[in-house]
């Protein structure tokens, strides 16, 4: 019975007790640090003249694909600050219980209306406790700390023109012209 | 049994091993009334409540004594028709729907679906975003076979035992893993990181420092646990010559990766087809002969190591540019396959080949929606090996067994 | 007062002192699994986690008693008492320090092994009776991994006795005074005996690696599988009871008992009794579990004839012949 190997484990499994123990024992004084990605729950977001961003176009509406954002749009009314006629929403309602945290609804916002959080939503007592309403939705704006994602963040990020070459200038194209005149 | 149109002739310039190809054949359907009809054997469930049938599996087994004389594995217990859903759902919101097929490495199920999307519209992703994928593919990968061998020697060793320690010790390391995902997507799991035409996002400023540094210590950690299990007098006894898989049996079965590179098959996607940016590496691709549990084991350490090489390959030069050539979709319709097209694509996972066939609608117009989505899960071969493997084999063996094949629930029934 | 009141005080106190000790092996395993896994382990439950088992034995009491339908009620509820009452009686004859042992009796080991075969039986009547099939398989294994390590370790138990000359457990002890263990000289048999006989116990008490019957990741319980509530507390209890003695009695055949630096005693007794208890999870907690053939192929191919040789070479030693 080659008893070396057994205990070549053996110290292995030893020697974890003297390394530093990587869970953090409850309650924790410290705070998790997440990436400036990290995606949780939703807000809803006021500009900085304190108009609400959602416009009501339902796009995140038609994307999601757990279907659980439902949004009933009123017409389109005269802003107050701005004096323009923009539309607004008067109910929208996401359903937290069903949500698969895709980030679809953010991607697809051409206002930057409904961005993720980094902080988690408390957990509640009942299944009613986790849908979020306007008010919650607004409300959770105040919690700050707002993940990355947007809906102008992911325009940019996903532009098939990001970070090629220059297009080139007047000359050379008239150049390439000429060249493909002969062939 | 025999069939005159296997598969073998596409693998006759792989020149299979002659000695285990001659296995006896367990007869599978074998009637319990002519083995024993005096009836005494002890029919028992295995599952689907069972700590390590590696999701819900329920597997019926007909044992004399302690040795299994007929196993039949019933799926189904996971089934939650994804592939119905996916009908009804644009391209874009499949991929965070198939991201829970196989939910230990779930990138890698995105980027079926996605490969298939682009096959059919004719787009290639730039070049940025095929390394992207790659990187990534690589560390789900990693963080696959990290899962796979901890939770193996958990059943061999004990839920309050050995096999804890070291799954508690490959799971912190798949904690850095997922940490680096978290960096790079905002989710530690199901990511939606890839859509059509490219990925969603791209890498952060530190994120290639926080990979390497996680790569360090993922090395180091793995001759640590080559330390730990692969000497060891007691997992070597449990391990070699248990579940011998026949390599022709494999290919017959459709079984694909790391199962069928143990029994000495020496096929991988990676290289033979490469798909992603596997075309600019040179992919070394690890077999072992004996096609035992402890060849599987092996097998996977050795993808470990070659994931690490691959990820540090790619992370020293990653082209600029854009990281999708489609535009950002606003509209869930936006993007649209010509009609009447059916193709089927495949990518090499950390379980086997993945598969998607693809069907739209017949007609005149580009559709939003898929008319079928055909999801061909690796591991759903890898399950339907069990009635020709267990026969034979104590019930401990058994668990070695379903436990080395490495198969996921959520991919099988899907 | 009477012997049979000494006794009887003794007993009840040791059998207090140990059963309190095995309590708190129940906070000191799943710290030190926590520590080998590279986290904490309890921290809850009073400072360091210390109440653990009281939290653990509360927990155990206030479940629901389920018993199976069609379960044997009589094995049923017999099995687990049992286990308690034949691992405590182990305690019987064995000398904590010259003057503190229940029962002195002359052929001591001989009962040790005997009580040790009772053992087997509730262990058998818990699969039996629970009308499992994993159970019963739990059961079976227990049964033939049981009663084949006894032989080994009757055997390698033989060693001490053959070099003390006398089945008495005090005087095993005696004969190792003056720094004379029988762990360490004669080098050869000595050695080999006790590790022997320490895997034998192992597999004995159903320690990992010889856990097969209570296999967790095969048979859920095994033979436990359907007791809830105190009664799986008392099999839980039992194991570590078993355990931790079978460590007492090691140290008394193989360790020179009391014996240790400085004034002998209860003290030394203990401490080599716990560093055994504490190898023991050790191995527990770095070491996968064999597979039933091949544990019962250990026994009888390499345990049985090394346990013969052993017993040869020890009688050879001591008729001066070598």
């Amino acid at each position: 019975m080659a008893l070396f190997p057994t205990l070549e484990a053996m110290t292995i499994a030893i020697k974890t007790i003297f390394t530093r123990q990587t869970t953090e024992v409850l309650p924790w004084k410290g705070q998790r640090t997440r990436s400036p990605r990290y995606r949780s729950t939703f807000a809803l977001l006021h500009d900085e003249h304190g108009e609400e961003l959602c416009i009501g176009c339902k796009m995140c509406e038609k994307i999601c694909p757990s279907d659980i954002i439902k949004l009933v749009p009123t017409g389109r009314q005269e802003s107050p600050v701005t004096g323009k006629k923009r539309g607004y929403c008067s109910d929208f309602t996401l359903d937290l219980n069903a949500c698969i945290f895709c980030e679809l609804c953010v991607q697809v916002c051409p206002e930057d209306a409904i961005r993720m959080l980094r902080t988690r939503q408390s957990p509640g007592y009942s299944r009613e406790d986790l849908v979020l309403t306007m008010d919650r939705l607004y409300d959770n704006e105040s919690l700050g700390l707002l993940s990355w994602g947007s809906g102008t963040n992911f325009m940019d990020a996903q532009d098939p023109k990001r970070g090629l070459v220059e297009p080139e200038p007047e000359e050379s194209k008239v150049e390439k012209s000429s060249k493909d005149v002969t062939t | 049994m025999t069939t005159t149109n296997t598969t073998n002739d596409q693998f006759k310039h792989l020149n299979l091993p002659p000695a285990i190809t001659d296995l006896p054949r367990n007869n599978p359907h074998i009637s319990i009334d002519d083995y024993d009809p005096e009836g005494d054997l002890l029919v028992m469930n295995l599952g689907p409540q069972h700590p390590s049938t590696h999701g819900v599996l329920r597997v019926k087994l007909w044992m004399d004594g302690e040795v299994c004389v007929k196993a039949v594995p019933y799926i189904g217990y996971l089934h939650r028709g994804v592939e119905k859903l996916c009908e009804h759902r644009t391209y874009v919101q499949i991929t965070p729907l198939v991201d829970k097929n196989d939910y230990v490495c779930p990138m890698t199920n995105e980027l079926a679906v996605n490969i298939a999307f682009e096959n059919a519209l004719g787009v290639t992703p730039p070049p940025r975003a095929q390394v992207i994928r790659t990187i990534v593919a690589e560390m789900q990968r990693m963080s696959s076979h990290l899962l796979a061998v901890g939770t193996w020697a958990l059943d061999l060793g004990g839920a309050l035992g050995g096999g804890a320690t070291a799954f508690m010790h490959t799971f912190r390391e798949r904690e850095m893993l997922l940490d680096c995902f978290e960096e790079l997507t905002g989710a530690r799991f199901h990511y939606n990181h890839h859509t059509v035409g490219g990925v969603r996002h791209d890498i952060p400023e530190s994120w290639s420092t926080h990979v390497l540094k996680a790569l360090d210590i993922i090395e180091a950690k793995i001759d640590s646990y080559e330390g730990y299990l692969t000497e060891n007098q007691v997992f070597k006894a449990r391990s070699v010559g248990v579940g011998i898989l026949d390599p022709k049996l494999g290919l017959e079965l459709g079984i694909s990766g790391p199962n069928i590179r143990a029994s000495g098959v020496d096929w991988d996607l990676r290289r033979d087809a490469p798909f992603a940016a596997y075309d600019l590496v040179d992919v070394k691709v690890a077999t072992a002969q004996a096609g035992d549990c402890y060849a599987r084991y092996q097998v996977r350490i050795a993808e470990m190591r070659e994931s690490v090489r691959l990820v540090r390959f790619f992370m020293k030069n990653i082209p600029t540019g854009p990281i999708c050539a489609l535009k950002q979709v606003k509209l869930a319709t936006a993007v649209k396959i010509p009609a009447n097209f059916s193709g089927y694509t495949c990518i090499e996972t950390a379980r086997g080949e993945l598969g998607t066939w693809l069907v739209t609608p017949p007609g005149k117009k580009k559709s939003a929606m898929p008319y079928r989505l055909k999801i061909r899960p690796p591991s759903l071969h890898a399950v339907s090996a069990l009635p020709w493997v267990c026969p034979g084999n104590n019930l401990s063996d058994i668990i070695a067994i379903l436990g080395s094949m490495d198969p996921i629930m959520g991919e099988v029934d899907r | 007062m009477s012997p049979l009141m000494t006794s009887l005080i003794i007993g009840i106190c040791i059998a207090t002192v140990i059963l309190t000790i095995t309590a708190w092996s129940i906070w000191y395993e799943r710290k030190f699994a926590g520590r080998i896994q590279n986290r904490p382990g309890p921290t809850e439950v009073g400072s360091f986690g210390l109440l653990q088992p009281l939290a653990d034995v509360l927990k155990l009491m206030q479940k629901e008693d389920v018993i199976p339908r069609d379960a044997d009620r009589a094995l049923f509820n017999l099995a687990p008492p049992l286990t308690i009452v034949a691992a405590l009686g182990l305690l019987a004859v064995v000398p904590f320090s010259p003057e503190i042992v229940v029962s002195d009796l002359d052929v001591g080991l001989l009962f040790i092994l005997a009580i040790g075969s009772v053992m087997v039986l509730p262990v058998w009547m818990a699969g039996w009776a629970s009308n499992n099939k994993y159970a019963m398989l739990g059961a079976m294994r227990a049964i033939s991994q049981s009663i084949s390590y006894e032989v080994p370790l009757l055997m390698s138990a033989m060693v001490p006795v053959i070099l003390a000359g006398s089945y008495n457990m005090g005087d095993i002890v005696e004969a190792q005074s003056g720094w004379q263990w029988f762990a360490f000289w004669p080098v050869g048999p000595g050695a080999i005996a006790f590790v022997l006989f320490f895997l034998c116990s192992l597999a004995e008490a159903n320690r990992i690696p010889f856990d097969i019957p209570e296999a967790e990741s095969e048979l859920v319980a095994g033979v436990t599988t359907e007791y809830c509530g105190m009664k799986f507390g008392m099999f839980y209890l039992a194991e570590y009871l078993h355990t931790l003695i079978s460590s007492a009695i090691a140290s008394v055949l193989f360790l020179g008992g009391w014996e240790g630096p400085g004034p002998d005693g209860l003290h030394w007794m203990m401490v080599k009794t716990l560093l055994l208890f504490a190898l023991i999870f050790w191995v527990r907690w770095t070491i996968l579990r064999y597979r039933q053939d091949q544990l019962i192929k250990v026994c009888w191919v390499y345990f049985l004839p090394l346990s013969l040789v052993l017993v040869a070479v020890s009688a050879v030693w001591k008729a001066g012949l070598i």
